[in-house]
């Protein structure tokens, strides 16, 4: 094995233990010539291309792009590791990482200055959620936060002139929509078991000031603020029926389909939704979806949740300096400036209205632009600085993540009380974190 | 044992077996290449407590990924729910199967065709079957709910998948409907392949068309419901495409199979071991079930 | 059967009542197999804007073909996709992915057409050792190749990867070919054993004593006959190829090697694509596979008839 620089070299020894657990060979240098192996999901596909194409042609580094549907790309990246394909670098989800860092997929990066001096720049809960055992895995692809977002003129005809400041009066205004005959249920939210309902679940528990695992990682997902927020929830359904029971397998992109067909009033989103819906090309409501902060508890606050994906590297390369430098440089290029300016970022931005991590955008005058078209700019950096990193990230995640779905989904649905349900969580959280 | 006897059929048996081993050879090279060591590997894994979080741990465990399994109460849950599915799958299956295979075996203008037609569920790849269904059950914008509505059978969308008592039924629905038209052929061919001097007997004896079904066809049939029931059971009890595809175990846990089980276990949960030794218990299930399978439809029929 | 009954009862009312019966059955029959296909396309020539209505529009009111025109233009080169900054989940958008639907159907044709001609070559003989050949072990051999397809393809996943790479074939259209052999061909040998079984040994005899080896016994003997079982049999192995989604979806990296139903899936899990485009994607999937099964049919229950069911 070539020398390797003490960051990675436990994350290589770990890569080695675990092929000879599966009794493999494990090969962990990459030939310098090999070109670097980039993995993505298959999104903004031409973007990366394009984007790769002037790395290489700047550089002169060789690169091997590939893709994977994403609803089955965290399960064909765990292939290709154990059975060691070539991969360089890799888009990977905030919620993967700690179980891809103690797997010893992927290597820290702190010893690229360069790169790590990006976080000054970037939101809070985005530096955070790329953070592991002390030591930062990589570098922005796109950041966004969980968003509330209303019908304008649905609520005007139902006589409100402005929108709820909080879940109370977001009862109260979806129950004067209802009672007019507006729409059926004025509230969608997405409860499906799918990817985005951690996220959908947590937007409810931080704004009603709710945490779901505290600092030491210890579980409050069963606590008041968080039982309230399922509490409002389960009363959605059940008790003021503004919310469709059919909740439970509405995922994200319907909720989008919904809002965009008339047929919602209020709807927790990614912000970056704001653009399709605002889009008389795609839909009926064009021009009527305004962006208001998240609602607050009874005890809670503006707060929100945000996510990140990021590009993170293998510690095959880091295997080589030279190697080692070339992955630094095709990480800034994407996640850092590329020429000296956010460029990648910016074009993702223009071209898929995705959002970003680096604060310091906001005050740039193309990108208040694109976002002012849709949106309020300023709006939505606000919310931002209120967003917060998903708590319940750990190794255990997707199997904790199971159970909680299945528990809220319980509730929902009026087969176990939220305070059952949210026990029930707790407790696998607990026995989970328990076997390590 | 008279030696001219003894010396052909050792002659005789050489040669055999030569030409056998060489007409075997290809298959076997492939078997053995692409086959055997994963089959291996799997077993060997399932003594292992090998989860990929913790890849320095990897302890040789012996029977405990098999006895933590089956102490767990999740699993059996998920073994009853993988029973009701595969129940209500091929008695649907035999009982639509033999209607269609009755129809056509009888002549009619118009019967190619239909025959035609039929093959086109059993012919859609599952990925695309998933996607029409999922589609067809949309709560918001379903084919399901627009037809209920339209004709009047339900005055408001009604919520399908997402609830819980629905969603089996549901998804076997869906996986019925893929699976009828190659059980009905296979009932179709048993059907045709009844001698006619049966019925005629039976109608020398003045039984009904009805009880002729039920008394001559019905029995002939045994061998094609025995073979249809069998395939469908091993489909059924390992179907996994559908499960992924509409529902991913939910709501609430309730499409939560054993074959859904193996694939959180080993994929989400990353633990390798569990998941092995959960996928050979139901492999083990699969073959216990084909052997009662056998063992009660020959007796019974 | 049928023709008897209507010998033994030639009275008009009972033969009006069972042409009634029959054709209701049939229309029945009819619309169960075909209502959920015909909504796939209905849905699929619809606008971004028809598709959401309520209640839904069976027959569109705008009918469009314009994913489809995406497919093929982008696919045969001659259109690119919607440049960027237009949203992409209205209709009339097409999706980059859209060029690549056509590629990765050339590439299931390919994979498809060598499983079929690989499971002939490597299924037929081992059938007919194992159908008239009594040498030790045969039952043995039987219960072996079946018993390869007991496990849960969900376990194999890894382990099948790690051969893939051992062979130095990720990433090609071989993978799937070797891969998809393997997993067919017990089921082939199955098939083609019941059917060759079913053959009277005195063909076999016969051909010996005039001094035909094994292998020309099955040659000139055996195989002419078995055409039907060998067209249902390569029917199962195309499809089975066809559809197969788990092994391709690890294998494959890059469009040069990815097969339709992983685009079709990536397609369905991108957070940007429209309903009517989603659909169009899975009718071409359907059609292909749809196709060959109706052109085929009647080979399928001849293939089977001296196969699988023994009376």
């Amino acid at each position: 094995m070539p020398t390797v620089r003490s960051p990675s070299r436990r994350s290589v020894l770990q890569l080695g233990a675990a092929s000879a657990a599966l009794g493999l060979p494990f090969i962990g240098r990459a030939r310098a010539a090999e070109p670097l192996g980039f993995a993505t999901w298959s999104a903004a596909v031409d973007q990366v291309k394009a984007h790769l194409a002037s790395f290489e042609k700047k550089t002169g580094v060789a690169t091997a792009y590939t893709n994977a549907p994403y609803a089955q790309y965290r399960e064909t990246m765990i292939t290709k590791f154990t059975g060691g394909a070539p991969v360089d670098m890799l888009w990977v989800s905030d919620a993967w990482l700690p179980e891809f860092a103690q797997a010893g997929w992927i290597a820290p990066i702190d010893r690229f200055k360069q790169l790590t001096a990006y976080n000054a720049e970037t939101s809070d809960f985005c530096n955070q959620s790329m953070m592991f055992e002390g030591k930062q895995y990589g570098l922005t692809y796109y950041t966004d936060y969980m968003g509330f977002l209303y019908n304008a003129e649905i609520l005007e005809k139902a006589g409100f002139t402005k929108p709820p400041t909080t879940w109370a009066e977001v009862t109260e205004q979806a129950a004067a929509i209802k009672a007019k005959g507006l729409l059926e249920y004025p509230v969608v939210i997405g409860m499906a078991q799918e990817s985005w309902m951690i996220e959908f679940i947590s937007a409810l528990v931080f704004s009603h000031g709710g945490r779901m695992v505290d600092d030491a990682g210890k579980p409050v997902m069963q606590d008041a603020k968080a039982e309230a927020a399922l509490q409002w929830l389960v009363d959605a359904v059940q008790k003021d029926k503004i919310l469709s029971p059919g909740c439970v397998q509405t995922g994200e992109l319907e909720v989008l389909k919904t809002a965009s067909a008339g047929r919602a009033a209020f709807v927790l989103l990614p912000k970056y939704r704001l653009r399709v819906l605002n889009d008389p090309q795609q839909s009926q409501v064009a021009g009527k979806f305004k962006q208001a902060l998240m609602p607050m508890g009874a005890n809670g606050t503006h707060a929100t949740v945000g996510w990140m994906r990021f590009y993170g590297v293998t510690p095959r390369a880091l295997a080589t300096p030279d190697r080692a430098d070339n992955i630094a440089k095709l990480m800034e290029w994407f996640g850092g400036k590329a020429e000296g300016e956010y460029r990648f970022q910016k074009t993702l931005l223009k071209d898929l209205a995705l959002g970003f991590g680096i604060k310091s955008l906001y005050g740039d005058a193309d990108v208040r632009r694109d976002l002012n078209a849709y949106g309020d700019a300023d709006l939505m950096a606000q919310q931002q600085d209120l967003a917060r990193k998903k708590d319940t990230i750990a190794p255990w995640f997707g199997e904790w993540n199971d159970t909680n779905g299945t528990a809220w989904q319980q509730a929902v649905l009026g087969k176990a009380t939220p305070a059952q349900a949210l026990k029930a969580s707790a407790a696998k959280w607990t026995e989970l974190k328990k076997a390590g | 044992m008279a030696p001219h006897s003894g010396e052909a059929r050792l002659r005789g048996v050489t040669y055999d077996e030569r030409a056998a081993a060489g007409l075997l050879a290809a298959l076997a090279v492939v078997l053995m290449a692409v086959t055997a060591f994963p089959i291996l590997y799997s077993l060997w894994i399932s003594f292992y407590g090998l989860n990929l979080r913790r890849p320095n741990r990897v302890p040789f465990v012996g029977l405990d990924n098999y006895a933590h399994v089956l102490a767990n109460p999740q699993f059996w849950d998920s073994v009853g729910r993988t029973a009701y599915f595969s129940a209500i799958t091929v008695v649907a299956v035999l009982v639509l199967a033999t209607l269609i295979a009755v129809l056509l075996d009888q002549d009619f203008p118009g019967r190619r065709i239909l025959s035609a037609c039929l093959l086109i569920p059993w012919a859609i790849p599952s990925v695309a079957n998933g996607l029409m269904w999922k589609w067809i059950y949309d709560s918001n914008y379903g084919a399901l709910n627009g037809l209920l509505m339209q004709v009047g059978f339900i005055s408001s969308a009604t919520i399908w998948l997402g609830d819980s008592a629905k969603t089996l039924p549901l998804i076997a629905n869906a996986f019925i409907w893929k699976e009828v038209p190659l059980a009905a052929i296979l009932l179709l061919v048993t059907l045709k392949a009844i001698p006619a001097d049966l019925y005629s007997a039976a109608r020398v004896d003045g039984a009904t068309a009805f009880k002729r079904f039920c008394h001559v066809t019905l029995p002939a049939m045994r061998p094609g419901f025995l073979l249809v029931a069998l395939y469908e059971a091993m489909m059924a009890v390992r179907h996994f495409d559908l499960f992924f595809l509409l529902t991913e175990g939910g709501p609430g846990g309730a499409s939560d199979v054993v074959a859904w089980r193996i694939y959180v276990e080993t994929f989400r949960n990353l633990s390798f071991g569990t998941g092995a030794a959960m996928s050979y218990i139901l492999a083990i299930a699969t073959l216990l079930m084909s052997y009662g399978l056998i063992r009660s439809l020959a007796q019974k029929l | 059967m049928s023709r008897d009954v209507i010998m033994v009862r030639p009275l008009l009312w009972p033969r009006l009542l069972r042409g009634a019966v029959l054709a209701v059955a049939s229309v029945v029959l009819l619309a169960y197999v075909l209502a959920p296909v015909f909504w796939l396309v209905s849905s699929s020539v619809q606008t971004e804007r028809e598709i959401v209505s309520i209640p839904p529009h069976w027959i569109p009111d705008e009918p469009t073909l314009q994913n489809f025109k995406a497919i093929f233009l982008t696919g045969l080169g001659y259109a690119q996709p919607t440049p960027t900054g237009v949203d992409p989940t209205s209709g009339g958008f097409i999706p980059s992915v859209a060029g690549n639907l056509l590629p990765a159907m050339g590439n299931s044709f390919i994979v498809s057409i060598a499983v079929v001609v690989l499971n002939l070559l490597v299924g037929v003989p081992a059938a007919y050792a194992i159908a008239k050949i009594r040498f030790r072990g045969r039952n043995m051999a039987l219960y072996v190749i079946l018993a390869t397809r007991v496990i849960p393809d969900i376990a194999l996943v890894v382990p099948f990867f790690l051969v893939v790479r051992k062979l130095g074939m990720l990433d090609s259209l071989g993978s799937l070919i070797i891969t998809y052999l393997a997993v067919t061909v017990p089921f082939s040998v199955f098939v083609l054993a019941s059917f060759f079984e079913q053959m009277p040994d005195d063909l076999d005899r016969a051909a010996r004593v005039d001094g035909c080896s094994r292998l020309q016994v099955l040659l000139r003997v055996f195989l002419p006959l078995a055409r039907p079982a060998l067209v249902a049999v390569g029917l199962f192995a195309f499809l089975a190829s066809w559809n197969e989604f788990l092994l391709a979806l690890m294998f494959t990296q890059t469009a040069a090697s990815q097969t339709l139903p992983i685009i079709v899936a990536g397609i369905t899990s991108d957070f940007t694509v429209s309903f009517s485009f989603l659909n169009a994607a899975g009718v071409l999937a359907v059609v292909p596979p749809v196709l060959l099964a109706v052109i085929f049919e009647r080979y399928i229950v001849s293939g089977l008839t001296a196969g699988a069911v023994k009376g």
